[in-house]
C-alpha cells in the first residue's frame, strides 16, 4: 500500500502545456479515476508518475519519497494500456511471470504465483496458451494479472475496458473492483467514461485541458459539482441565474429556499441547478419551491421518461417516472427541492 | 461453367508459369550441365564415360578444405558481424532525433550500389596506398604509408569482411528497422514498469520479436557471401582463396580438361550451401521457438 502525492505536476510539450501544475494526494489502497475528455492530461500524467515521461516541473512521491530521479524500472508503477500488449512470442504463462523472471524469483515460484494470478482474474490453466488463442476480455485479463503479480506499489490503468464490449466492460469493471479491494493497491484509473469512474473509484480527479478541476468523491460531482463545466460534464445543463441573499435565492421564476448545507457560494449572483432526477413534477402547486414550467418534448427511455422543460426562457431536463405523461405545451408544476439545490459560480 | 472453373483454378499458376520457367530453365539447365560435365560426360573434349574421378580428385586435394574452410569463415563472420551490427544501428536509428531522417537515409545509401563499386571503394579506403593509411602518415602516426597494417590481400580478408560489412548492414538493418518501427515503444515500456532493465528488454521483448526478420535476413547473406566470388577474387589471397574462386579459376582455365573437375567443385559448393542452410534454418527455428 502507498500513498501517492502529486506535487505541482507540470508538463508542456514545445508550446503546449499538457498538464499544469497539478497537486493531488492519494491515499493507501485508494483508487482514485482520472477522468475527462480526449487530450486533457489524463495519460500524460499517468506517464509521469511511471516515469516513462520526465515532468517539466513538480514531483511525484511514493510514501513521501521523491521518484522524479528513480527510474521506471525500478519505481515499482506498473502500467496496464488501453491495447492489452500481451508479449506475443511468449504463452500465457510467460507473459504473467515477466515481471517475477526479470527480477530473478526462483522458476518454481514464478509458476506458483502465475496460477495463483491466473486463478485471481478467473483464468485457470491458461498458462500454456499463446495470446492470439484468447479473446479480447480473456487477454486484457492476463495483461491485469501480469501487472499484479509483481505486488505493484501503484497499478496505474490507462483506459484498459476501452477496447472491450459493453457486457465485458461491466464483467471486468466488477473483476478489477473486487481484486482492488481483495489487495488494497494505490491504483489509479484513467477513462473518459464518467459512468466508469463513478462505479470504480473511491475519488475521481475531473480534468480539463491540463488543469484539475475538481478532485472528490463521485457522488459530489452530481450533487457538488464545483463549476458549470463539471456539471455539464456529468450531464446536468438545468441552469437558472439568480442572487443569493442568506437562505434564498431570487430567480426570474420566483424566491427558492436553499438548505443550509447547500450554501457554499457567497451572496451575490449565482447560478442556481439542480440535477434532472431531482426535479419533482408534482400534480398540483404545494409549498416549497413550485415553479410552473412548459412542456418542450418527451422522450420515453424505457426505466425513464426525459421530459424537456421552458423554465422562464430556460431549457431543463427532467427525469419523470416513465409513465409520466403530459402534451407538448402543457404548463405543468414542478419542485425544486431545497436540499436538491445547488448554487454555481457565475463565472 | 466447368471450363470456367478450371480456368479459373489455372490463373495463377498460369501467372507464374513465366517466371518459374525462367528459373527452371536457367538454373536446373546449367545445373543438368553442369552436373553432367562433373561426371565427365562432355563431348568437346571428347569424353563421353561418367566416372566419379573428378569428385574424387577434388575431395582428395588439401586446397579444396582450406578453401572450403575459408568461405565458410568468410561467410559465417560477414553474416554474424553484419547482423549485430545492422541490430544495433537499428535500436538506434528508430528512436527520432535531430538528423535521424539524414542518419537513416546514410544508412541505407550503400544499398543500391553494387559490390564491385563497394570494393573498390574499401581499396581506396584501406589499402596501404588509400586514404586511410596516407591520413595515418600525413597526421605522423606512421613512418610511411606501407607501415599502414595490411587490409587488402592479407589471409584474415579484412577487405573482403569490410565490403561485405558495408553493403550487408544495411540490408538487414532495414528489415530490423521496419520491424522495430511497426513493433512500436509500448511492449518496452510495459517491461519497464514490470522491472525489465535495458539489458533484459532488448533479450526477453524485442529480440524475439526481431529474431525471424534477422534470420531470413542473414540466411540470404550468408548464402550470398558463401557462393560470391568476385570480392574474394578481388580483395582475397591467391592462397587459400573462396571455393567460389577456386571453382571460378578451374573454370577459366583454358585447358579444358580441368572444366569437369571445376564442375564437380561447384556441385559440392551448392550441396555445401544447401546443406548449410538447411542447418541454419533448423537453427533458427529452434532458436525462434525457444
Amino acid at each position: 500500500m502507498t500513498h501517492v502525492i502529486l506535487r505541482d505536476l507540470t508538463r508542456r510539450f514545445g508550446g503546449v502545456t499538457a498538464v499544469d501544475r497539478l497537486n493531488l494526494e492519494i491515499k493507501s489502497g485508494e483508487l482514485v479515476a482520472f477522468l475527462g475528455p480526449s487530450g486533457c492530461g489524463k495519460t500524460t500524467t499517468l506517464r509521469m508518475m511511471t516515469g516513462l515521461l520526465l515532468p517539466t516541473s513538480g514531483d511525484v512521491l511514493f510514501d513521501n519519497k521523491s521518484m522524479v530521479t528513480v527510474p521506471t524500472e525500478k519505481r515499482g508503477a506498473v502500467m496496464v494500456f488501453q491495447k492489452h500488449l500481451l508479449f506475443p512470442t511468449m504463452t500465457i504463462g510467460q507473459n504473467v511471470g515477466f515481471g517475477l523472471r526479470m527480477q530473478g524469483v526462483h522458476k518454481r515460484e514464478i509458476e506458483r504465483r502465475v496460477d495463483e494470478m491466473l486463478e485471481l482474474v478467473k483464468l485457470p490453466g491458461f498458462a500454456p496458451r499463446k495470446a492470439h488463442e484468447l479473446s479480447g476480455g480473456q487477454q486484457q485479463r492476463v495483461a491485469l494479472a501480469r501487472a499484479l503479480v509483481v505486488h505493484p506499489k501503484v497499478l496505474l490503468l490507462d483506459e484498459p475496458l476501452a477496447n472491450l464490449d459493453a457486457n465485458l466492460r461491466l464483467e471486468m469493471r466488477e473483476l478489477i473492483r473486487s481484486i482492488q479491494r481483495e489487495l488494497s493497491i494505490t491504483t489509479v484509473f484513467v477513462t473518459h467514461d464518467q459512468e466508469e469512474a463513478v462505479m470504480l473509484a473511491d475519488r475521481i480527479a475531473l480534468m480539463f485541458d491540463g488543469l484539475l478541476q475538481q478532485y472528490a468523491q463521485p457522488q459530489d460531482f452530481y450533487q457538488r459539482p464545483s463549476s458549470v463545466r463539471v456539471a455539464h460534464f456529468f450531464r446536468n445543463d438545468n441552469l437558472l441565474s439568480g442572487t443569493r441573499r442568506g437562505a434564498e435565492v431570487e430567480t426570474p421564476l420566483g424566491t427558492l429556499q436553499i438548505d443550509p448545507s447547500r450554501m457554499q457560494q457567497p451572496d451575490g449572483k449565482v447560478l442556481v441547478t439542480v440535477r434532472p432526477e431531482d426535479v419533482q413534477l408534482v400534480p398540483n402547486p404545494a409549498e416549497g419551491n413550485c415553479v410552473e414550467a412548459k412542456v418542450l418534448l418527451q422522450v420515453y427511455m424505457g426505466t425513464h421518461t426525459q421530459v424537456q422543460l421552458d423554465l422562464a426562457g430556460h431549457t431543463w431536463m427532467v427525469h419523470s417516472p416513465a409513465h409520466f405523461q403530459a402534451q407538448v405545451g402543457q404548463t405543468i408544476t414542478v419542485q425544486l427541492p431545497a436540499s436538491s439545490i445547488w448554487l454555481l459560480p457565475t463565472s | 461453367m466447368r471450363w470456367l472453373s478450371l480456368m479459373e483454378k489455372l490463373r495463377a499458376p498460369l501467372m507464374v508459369l513465366p517466371a518459374v520457367a525462367l528459373v527452371v530453365l536457367l538454373f536446373f539447365g546449367g545445373l543438368v550441365v553442369g552436373f553432367s560435365q562433373s561426371l565427365g560426360y562432355f563431348p568437346a573434349i571428347g569424353s563421353f564415360d561418367l566416372t566419379l574421378r573428378y569428385y574424387g580428385d577434388v575431395l582428395t586435394d588439401n586446397t579444396f578444405f582450406e578453401s572450403l574452410w575459408q568461405t565458410f569463415r568468410l561467410a559465417l563472420l560477414s553474416t554474424v558481424m553484419s547482423s549485430v551490427l545492422a541490430i544495433a544501428l537499428a535500436l538506434v536509428l528508430r528512436n527520432t532525433f535531430k538528423g535521424s531522417r539524414f542518419f537513416t537515409f546514410m544508412f541505407q545509401l550503400s544499398i543500391p550500389i553494387p559490390h564491385l563499386v563497394a570494393a573498390a571503394g574499401i581499396v581506396l579506403l584501406v589499402s596501404q596506398s588509400g586514404i586511410l593509411a596516407r591520413g595515418a602518415y600525413a597526421l605522423g602516426l606512421i613512418d610511411a604509408p606501407r607501415n599502414f597494417p595490411v587490409m587488402v590481400f592479407d589471409r584474415p580478408g579484412t577487405a573482403i569482411q569490410l565490403t561485405y560489412l558495408w553493403k550487408e548492414v544495411p540490408f538487414i538493418g532495414i528489415v530490423v528497422l521496419a520491424i522495430l518501427q511497426g513493433v512500436g515503444p509500448q511492449y518496452e515500456e510495459i517491461a519497464r514498469t514490470l522491472g525489465a532493465n535495458a539489458w533484459q528488454r532488448f533479450r526477453y521483448v524485442l529480440l524475439p520479436l526481431i529474431l525471424p526478420g534477422v534470420l531470413s535476413t542473414s540466411i540470404i547473406v550468408f548464402a550470398y557471401v558463401f557462393a560470391s566470388y568476385e570480392i574474394p577474387l578481388l580483395l582475397g589471397v591467391r592462397h587459400p582463396t573462396t571455393l567460389p574462386v577456386l571453382a571460378f579459376q578451374s573454370y577459366q582455365d583454358p585447358d579444358l580438361s580441368l572444366r569437369p573437375q571445376a564442375m564437380a567443385m561447384s556441385i559440392i559448393l551448392t550441396l555445401i550451401a544447401i546443406v548449410l542452410l538447411i542447418v541454419y534454418k533448423r537453427l533458427a527455428r529452434y532458436a525462434v521457438n525457444s
